[in-house]
């Protein structure tokens, strides 16, 4: 029999991708959660209605999105109600790279944050808290997700390369971009699923030795063709991110609420935390997802190809416009 | 960490695994290579943050004569970064040819080839942040890119190798906030060395003697040493410190100091081009990565050989700005800013001599009657060069007329007559101030003649237009503003000869075990080539060599106790080098 595995936050990037791959393997049968259109419709912090979408599943991946509140509100209700279970699921729970923190170097799985975490790791690393060592839970700690259909990571920063708002951004670049593929994501919680209780823990997911953001970002805007790459000074970054941002953001939520889509047609805001982020030295060590979920992660040249075909304007495939022709 | 001299206590002793001796782009590139290893690195720079005219003011010396080589304490800097601070950007590799032994180039030849260097070259390329190291049209574009001159096709010079340009990048700026985050490097700020102490057989640097302008003192212990100042500063060095060898370190032979090169570089002749304007395109393309790149005309090695020539590069360029007989709007305007522009960039731009009231006169008139040239111009300047990150390199005037002249960079050749040495003087320090006494030959002469004598040919035999010049005037036009400012090359040269050179190919000197250059000091020859993308490639092949040197078991000789009050760490004890003879280290990568 078919093992009923109930991802949550299904209609979230990763949520749809891990459960288009659960609906074709052969010894899962998925349902997808989410607060409006999938199979089931749940308030994933409501422990009632989590309860009733539990019965009889025997693993949860989660994929919940959201403010800082439902992140931690839908950790808790779930392992509550995991923990109340006669057979407690297998949980896939996804955590993030922004519980290390102001880490900088090489970071395994049992370093300690660092610093000051932003909204979004202090409420990643409650939901870890409240995890605790419970051996149902698999937590994975992906980098910067990417690949066709990542909104964040890769349409939002391909419309900025093909704006020439980012780039080359000098010495505001010489953080890690610690990259990992949505198909190695999706690859991990499948494995995750079927990980033998004994060695449920936390893994990093992310390319073993990531590029730095400027070397990324040169290689995503050749793919995309955004080129020649614009240096970005530190003065405009600065302009962006402190400046600009704040009327971005609001224009973003104000669109947002007049019209579905509307957003995504806004030019995108450069926060402070990114540019923060595109500086932060801090390399994700990754022995443990290699080891132990036996992970192998796909070539930088070719997760950049398929994410381009997607994001790369049409415009762009025909010569660059400014070629010479011989006379 | 970053630290300054002017917070610890005088006559404080640092000690470190390897010191490094000038934060210029020799030593902050090593000092990143050791970022983050178990290696202990102190780097000292003698000056501050910022430019300091107390500290600048050690850099002065004599010349023999000032019509033939600037002041010395003009074109480097005495400040964190080095003279990566005020550079010009221009980066460009050795060519295989510079490294051989020709007959036709007295003392030429090195110990090792280009293909050594090579893996190095590919990194030092984005460190200087001139992009991938690709330096042929073909390999730098991945779409057809315009040709100097279309349908110019010479057996003697190539239009297809690329010069790249970096920012420039200012190494202290770029690089600043990783030496500060880097906890096994420490950079000590306002650390002038000043005197460099062998032991007593001369076989091994011992220790340090550092002084601030506060009137303290420190010593500096460290197992390995690297001298990471430009070319005229380890000569300085290296002779100064004359205690136990006395003609000064590593100069048994003489040979400090000598073999000083810069390159041989000017502006001559009168190009007009027989073909229409769009046909002609001296500017830059932009790679992809965002690089500015420009073609030039390198005479090859072949004709390099069996014409028995010095490495000789050349570009089209606008005629000469001072003569307000242009009738250019933007170049009178150049003529009309010198007033703002930096000494360095200023020297060959405006020209030497007075300028008579008639003639600013006639420049204002220029510029009033192509006042929006000019004001065009002046915005691509503010926009693209002033305001830009990454600038745009230099000045490029699209002749509508097709008038050029032509702007040559060549090697100069090798001579023990020409040479960088003491003089009398001492700074307010105590060191001797130096006096740079350079001198070219008939060699470098009958280089340039003969090179720009081939073009002009070649121009005239393709139809390409004509290029007229004075062929008696070559030698006042090479040297009309000097030896080419801030190349400091050959003081103390690397060869397998003790008699006429000073470092292995290690770059480590011949006759002392732990006592490396990083420099373009270094260079046997000069190249057609600019100095700092070949001082960084270097840099980090000797941070390599160190590196395995460092991770072999070494003899322990003397154990001192740490007494860096600001370094928390456990006594470590000193490795320092056998005293038997340096050579047994003399294994070449």
């Amino acid at each position: 029999m078919k093992a009923r595995v109930l991802v949550l936050g299904a209609t979230g990037f990763i949520g749809q991708r891990v459960l288009d791959a659960l609906r074709s393997c052969d010894w899962a049968s998925p349902v997808g959660a989410s607060r409006r259109g999938a199979d089931v419709q749940l308030d994933a912090t409501d422990a009632e209605q989590l309860r009733r979408a539990m019965e009889g599943v025997s693993a949860v991946v989660n994929c919940v999105l959201g403010n800082s509140r439902t992140i931690v509100d839908s950790a808790r209700a779930l392992f509550s109600v995991a923990g109340r279970m006669a057979t407690p699921p297998r949980i896939v729970h996804f955590s993030s790279l922004a519980v290390y923190g102001e880490a900088t170097g090489d970071v395994d799985e049992s370093a300690a944050p660092v610093g000051r975490l932003s909204a979004y790791g202090a409420a990643k690393f409650e939901t870890e808290r409240l995890a605790g060592a419970n051996p149902s839970i698999v937590t994975l700690r992906p980098g910067i997700v990417y690949g066709p259909g990542g909104a964040q990571w890769s349409g939002r920063i391909a419309q900025l390369l093909l704006a020439h708002r980012l780039g080359d951004l000098g010495r505001g670049g010489d953080g890690y971009c610690n990259l990992v593929l949505i198909d190695d994501v999706v690859e991990a919680v499948l494995r995750a699923l079927r990980l033998p209780t004994t060695e449920a823990r936390a893994f990093n997911l992310s390319l073993p030795d990531p590029p730095t953001w400027n070397e990324y970002l040169l290689r995503y805007a050749a793919a995309l063709g955004a080129v020649p790459v614009s240096r970005i000074t530190q003065r405009r970054l600065r302009l962006e991110s402190t400046l600009l941002a704040p009327p971005q953001k609001i224009a973003e939520i104000i669109a947002g609420r007049l019209k579905p889509g509307l957003a995504r047609r806004l030019p995108q805001a450069i926060p402070p935390s990114l540019v923060r982020l595109f500086r932060q030295e801090i390399r994700m060590k990754v022995g443990l997802a290699e080891q132990i979920l036996g992970l192998r992660w796909t070539p930088l040249e070719e997760g950049l190809r398929q994410t381009a075909l997607r994001y790369r304007p049409r415009s762009a495939n025909s010569p660059a416009a400014n070629s010479y022709a011989p006379h | 960490m970053i630290i300054d001299s002017y917070d610890l206590p005088d006559g404080h002793t640092l000690q470190a695994d390897v010191c490094i001796i000038g934060a210029g782009a020799a030593g902050i590139a090593m000092a990143l290579e050791f970022a983050g290893t178990g290696i202990e690195v102190l780097m000292l720079e003698a000056g501050g943050k910022t430019a300091e005219s107390d500290t600048q003011a050690l850099y002065a010396g004599s010349v023999a004569d000032a019509r033939l080589h600037s002041p010395p304490d003009r074109y480097r800097q005495r400040q964190l970064g080095g003279t990566t601070t005020i550079w010009g950007g221009r980066c460009m590799p050795f060519d295989g040819i510079d490294f051989e032994a020709r007959d036709y180039v007295p003392h030429s030849g090195w110990p090792i080839s280009r293909e050594a260097l090579l893996p190095y070259y590919a990194r030092a390329n984005p460190l200087c942040e001139a992009g991938e190291f690709a330096y042929t049209a073909d390999e730098a574009f991945h779409r057809p890119t315009r040709p100097i001159i279309d349908g110019f096709a010479s057996s003697h010079f190539s239009a297809d190798t690329l010069e790249r340009f970096s920012c420039p990048t200012d190494f202290a700026a770029r690089y600043g906030h990783k030496l500060d985050a880097a906890q096994n490097v420490r950079t000590l700020l306002h650390a002038n060395v000043t005197r460099l102490q062998l032991n007593a057989a001369g076989r091994s640097l011992d220790h340090l003697i550092v002084r601030n302008l506060r009137g303290k003192s420190f010593t500096v212990r460290a197992a390995q040493f690297v001298l990471a100042t430009g070319g005229l500063e380890v000569a300085r060095l290296l002779l100064a410190s004359r205690d136990i060898q006395q003609q000064g370190i590593g100069n048994e032979h003489d040979a400090v100091g000598r073999y000083y090169m810069c390159h041989i570089a000017g502006t001559i002749g009168a190009i007009k081009i027989d073909k229409p304007p769009s046909s002609v395109w001296h500017g830059y393309e932009i790679s992809d990565e965002g690089i500015y790149c420009r073609r030039r005309f390198a005479l090859r090695e072949a004709t390099q050989r069996s014409l028995k020539l010095g490495n000789f590069v050349a570009r089209l360029h606008h005629p000469r700005i001072s003569n307000p007989d242009h009738r250019n709007a933007v170049l009178s305007l150049l003529f009309l800013a010198q007033l703002i522009i930096p000494y360095e960039y200023r020297v060959r731009l405006a020209g030497a001599g007075s300028t008579r009231l008639t003639e600013w006169l006639e420049h204002v008139r220029n510029v009033a009657l192509g006042a929006p040239d000019a004001a065009g111009f002046a915005w691509h300047m503010l926009r693209d060069r002033k305001l830009a990150e990454r600038k745009f390199p230099t000045i490029i005037i699209h002749s509508k007329a097709n008038l050029y002249s032509l702007d040559f960079h060549a090697e100069q050749q090798p001579n023990p007559l020409s040479r960088v040495s003491l003089g009398a003087e001492p700074d307010a320090l105590g060191m001797p101030r130096i006096r740079v006494d350079w001198r070219y030959t008939s060699g470098d002469v009958d280089t340039v003649s003969r090179s720009v004598a081939l073009l002009a040919d070649d121009f005239r035999l393709q139809r390409i237009g004509t290029f007229d010049y004075d062929p008696d005037g070559v030698e006042a036009e090479m040297t009309r503003y000097g030896a080419f400012g801030g190349h400091h090359i050959g003081t103390a040269r690397m060869g397998d000869d003790r008699r006429s050179s000073v470092v292995n190919a290690d770059c480590r000197i011949h006759e002392v075990g732990n006592l490396f250059i990083a420099s373009s000091a270094t260079f046997a020859t000069s190249s057609q080539a600019n100095p700092t993308l070949t001082v960084v490639a270097f840099a980090l092949r000797l941070a390599a060599h160190l590196k395995t040197l460092l991770a072999r078991p070494q003899p322990r000789v003397a154990t001192t106790a740490r007494a860096d009050a600001s370094h928390g760490a456990a006594a470590k004890p000193l490795q320092t080098e056998p005293v038997v003879c340096g050579d047994a280290l003399c294994e070449h990568t």
